[in-house]
């Protein structure tokens, strides 16, 4: 079966379903989007190369006020505003990517994690520029339907980015990197440079995901866009189900957005106990998370 | 020695801490042979290695590949040079198949790449585990994945680090069988091995490290009867 027999169908169905779904319902989606489009970023360095990245909504939080700031104080549409949220992303993942990347293990997560809370404090003290802790408001927000379309793309984007390196040779040396280093630069491969051209991928999607975000939620603050809860939920629903993998992310995000819409908002007090509970669940009985199971045992290929 | 050497180790120095892994040692490694790195345990064989293929930093003297100097190369350039080698502990990699660990390791052009691929693993006789993962092969198998997978990226000189161990006979038989035709095709070959029936059968050149320091080399016939070296692994 070849890609394009999935990626069609899919996009048809997506594109019709505003027409039908209330108001409610698409800002569901657009939730949903954009955690798909997240743990796949997540994936890209961290599930293929093994590198844990606890800071990711740092590139997040950059799109977001990228975005505001060029469609407050410049004028530009949201559209652009959002893409361009990858540029500074991406010039934030070289720069804490070049020297961090040489860490290993726990050191690199403890890095990426102090990065998230720099970037924080930086843009809670710039207060002219980016308003302090009370944030920058954009106009708010008439139609969502386009934000629905641009957040779906960005997800669309990030799953077929991923299955395009992971069935190159590319993602293949990225997966050795993961398995074990040391062997695969013995044998020829600049992991190095391997490992930044993943990190730059993986910090790019949560930019422009966030610009678009920015947009959508009509506000932005510190708090709001730079929080450790959104990394972790990256994190998790990358392994629920299946780091690693093309469709892991997009299963882990999919099926723990309708279980947070379905279960968790009726118990809004035991929200936060039940992700912790769910993360040790996972962590301690599914490792590998659903399609790493699966692939196990029914020996997938690596398309899926 | 009237051959061309294609690697020069000179007056190769490596501590750790107060440790002298590497003492002052010079290897000259003649092109198109198979050559046997012996000694004691803890003498400095595969530190030795490990300095070769830019894994270990020098603290003195100097490496020469054809000629040019890869001390101070990092280990994936080192390996681009065309110095390819195993591990004494197996490092393939587990979650990738059997096919995708030789792929992963060249830049070939990809059809080339298959090609190859399918060759060695049939020159190995372990087509038929292609698509397994490499972390369920049996010990033996891996080892025999790990030497093809040297192989994949065609290195002119090839580093073994004890090939020999914990592989049955058969098996063994095969990969000698398999350096000899290397050998044939014109590779260098290195290895570092304990089994004395291995490096006396197949080596043309035996060379003695002890704490660190070359204590002979030449012939297998003559390390064999030579004082220093039944005295390093003996004892007096």
């Amino acid at each position: 079966m070849r890609p394009v027999t999935v990626v069609v169908p899919i996009v048809a169905v997506l594109a019709l379903l505003p027409a039908i779904l209330s108001g409610y319902h698409i800002s569901f989606m657009i939730q949903m989007f954009m955690w798909v489009a997240l743990a796949g970023s997540w994936n890209l360095i961290s599930g293929l190369t093994g590198y844990v990245s606890f800071g990711h909504v740092a590139f997040f939080g950059v799109g977001t006020y990228t975005a505001a700031l060029l469609i407050t104080k410049a004028g530009w549409h949201w559209l652009a505003a959002g893409l361009a949220g990858c540029i500074p992303a991406m010039l934030l993942a070289l720069v804490i990517g070049y020297p961090c990347l040489r860490l290993k293990g726990p050191y690199f997560a403890i890095s990426m994690l102090g990065l998230n809370e720099v970037v924080r404090a930086l843009v809670s003290y710039f207060e002219g520029f980016t308003g302090g802790g009370s944030g920058i408001s954009l106009p708010p927000i008439v139609a969502i339907v386009p934000v629905y379309y641009a957040m779906a793309a960005a997800a669309i984007v990030v799953t077929v980015v991923t299955y395009l390196i992971i069935t190159s040779r590319f993602g293949l040396r990225l997966l050795a990197i993961r398995e074990d280093e040391l062997a695969a630069d013995a044998m020829g491969i600049n992991t190095a440079a391997y490992k930044l051209y993943a990190f730059l991928l993986s910090a790019a999607f949560p930019g422009i995901v966030g610009g678009f975000y920015a947009w959508y939620a009509s506000h932005v603050e510190p708090m709001s866009v730079f929080p450790l809860i959104t990394t972790i939920t990256m994190i998790i629903m990358c392994l629920f189900g299946g780091s690693g993998t093309v469709l892991g992310p997009v299963l882990g995000a999919v099926l723990l957005s309708i279980m947070q819409e379905l279960v968790w908002a009726r118990f809004l007090w035991v929200h936060q106990a039940l992700l912790g509970a769910l993360i040790v669940a996972v962590v301690l009985l599914m490792p590998r998370g659903i399609l790493g199971i699966l692939r196990h045992h029914f020996r997938l290929p690596r398309a899926i | 020695m009237p051959e061309a050497s294609i690697l020069e180790i000179k007056d190769v120095v490596k501590r750790f801490g107060g440790i002298t892994a590497v003492n002052h040692c010079s290897l000259s490694i003649g092109a198109g042979k198979i050559h046997g790195l012996i000694g004691p345990n803890g003498s400095g064989k595969t530190t030795l290695f490990n300095c070769i293929t830019g894994l270990e930093r020098l603290q003195g003297g100097e490496i020469r590949f054809k000629g040019e100097r890869i001390d101070g190369l990092k280990p994936y350039q080192v390996a681009r040079r065309g110095i390819g080698r195993t591990f004494q502990i197996i490092r393939v990699f587990p979650q990738l198949t059997t096919f995708e660990n030789l792929l992963a390791v060249t830049t070939d052009p990809i059809e080339v790449a298959r090609k190859r691929a399918e060759e060695l693993l049939s020159f190995v006789t372990l087509t038929r585990l292609k698509d397994e993962y490499a972390g369920n092969l049996s010990y033996g198998q891996q080892k025999l994945l790990e030497f093809i997978r040297v192989l994949m990226t065609d290195p002119e000189l090839i580093l073994l680090d004890e090939p020999a161990a914990g592989v049955n006979r058969t098996l063994l038989n095969e990969l000698l069988t398999a350096m000899t035709r290397l050998r044939d095709a014109g590779k260098t070959i290195l290895i570092v091995e304990h089994d004395m029936k291995v490096v006396m059968g197949l080596c043309e050149a035996v060379y003695v490290l002890d704490y660190g320091e070359k204590i002979a080399e030449g012939p297998p016939s003559v390390i064999r009867s030579n004082e220093r070296v039944i005295e390093a692994y003996f004892g007096r």
